[in-house]
């Protein structure tokens, strides 16, 4: 988490495009949020029925921890819907961005409930401190 | 029925382990929440899913809970699914991320 799930017409995002914009979610969320790169899961599909595109072309979910504020959310929104523009060449009012809060308590990965947004670095080092013990 | 998402990476889990997988979650739900599973199974396209940048191995299991959950009883709920994902493929639970959503 957070999980960005993105659901376009068929062949609209060449394997190429969706490399590079996996890249980018991958770097906006970390720049607007400060969370660590490995949270970050960018899923790509194509003319996925649970996800309309209601006549658009791209459709992308961020399912991410609640307790980003608005503007972080809008740059969030903003920037990746740049990104598959960029990479895909698929005009912006064609491109759906939204973003919904989780809370982090509902999450568990790595064996462990997701830290609560600004506390990713201590729960990294816990998480990273129980390895060897699991392995022991 | 419990309405269950599970996206998994297309070439990773093999037909006879997502028919266990299928069956253990079904127990799952059945035992802790009263109700079968209604599965969605997605497989992410080779090339598709990306964590960190990078190829994923991740599989996504999110369950919606009919009524909320106290987190005294999610934490254990969201340890049993996991060790369900992690002993029927083999896959570490860095690989696994669990979800029990409560109702809107």
């Amino acid at each position: 988490m957070p999980l960005y799930l993105c659901n376009a017409t068929a062949g609209a995002i060449s394997d190429d495009a969706k490399e590079k914009i996996a890249a980018d979610i991958t770097r906006i969320h970390c720049a607007v949020t400060d969370a660590p790169p490995i949270f970050v899961h960018a899923f790509f599909r194509e003319d996925a029925a649970e996800m309309p595109l209601n006549g658009k072309t791209v459709f992308l979910m961020g399912s991410i921890r609640a307790g980003r504020n608005d503007e972080q959310k809008s740059r969030i929104v903003t920037e990746i819907r740049q990104s598959i523009h960029d990479h895909a060449a698929i005009p912006p009012d064609d491109i759906v961005v939204m973003i919904r809060d989780t809370p982090a308590s509902w999450v568990m990965e790595g064996g462990d409930i997701m830290p609560e947004p600004g506390e990713e670095a201590e729960w990294l080092a816990a998480h990273e401190a129980q390895k060897p013990a699991e392995h022991a | 029925m419990i309405q269950c998402t599970c996206l998994v990476q297309e070439g990773q889990i093999p037909a006879d382990t997502e028919a266990a997988l299928r069956a253990g979650l079904d127990d799952f739900t059945t035992r802790n929440f009263n109700a079968p599973a209604a599965i969605n199974w997605i497989e992410i396209d080779k090339g598709s899913g990306f964590t960190a940048a990078k190829p994923s191995t991740s599989s996504i299991v999110s369950l919606a809970a009919h009524a909320p959950v106290e987190q005294s009883a999610r934490v254990p709920l969201l340890k049993e699914l996991c060790a369900l994902w992690t002993e029927e493929t083999g896959c570490s639970l860095d690989e696994v991320v669990g979800v029990i959503n409560d109702p809107a």
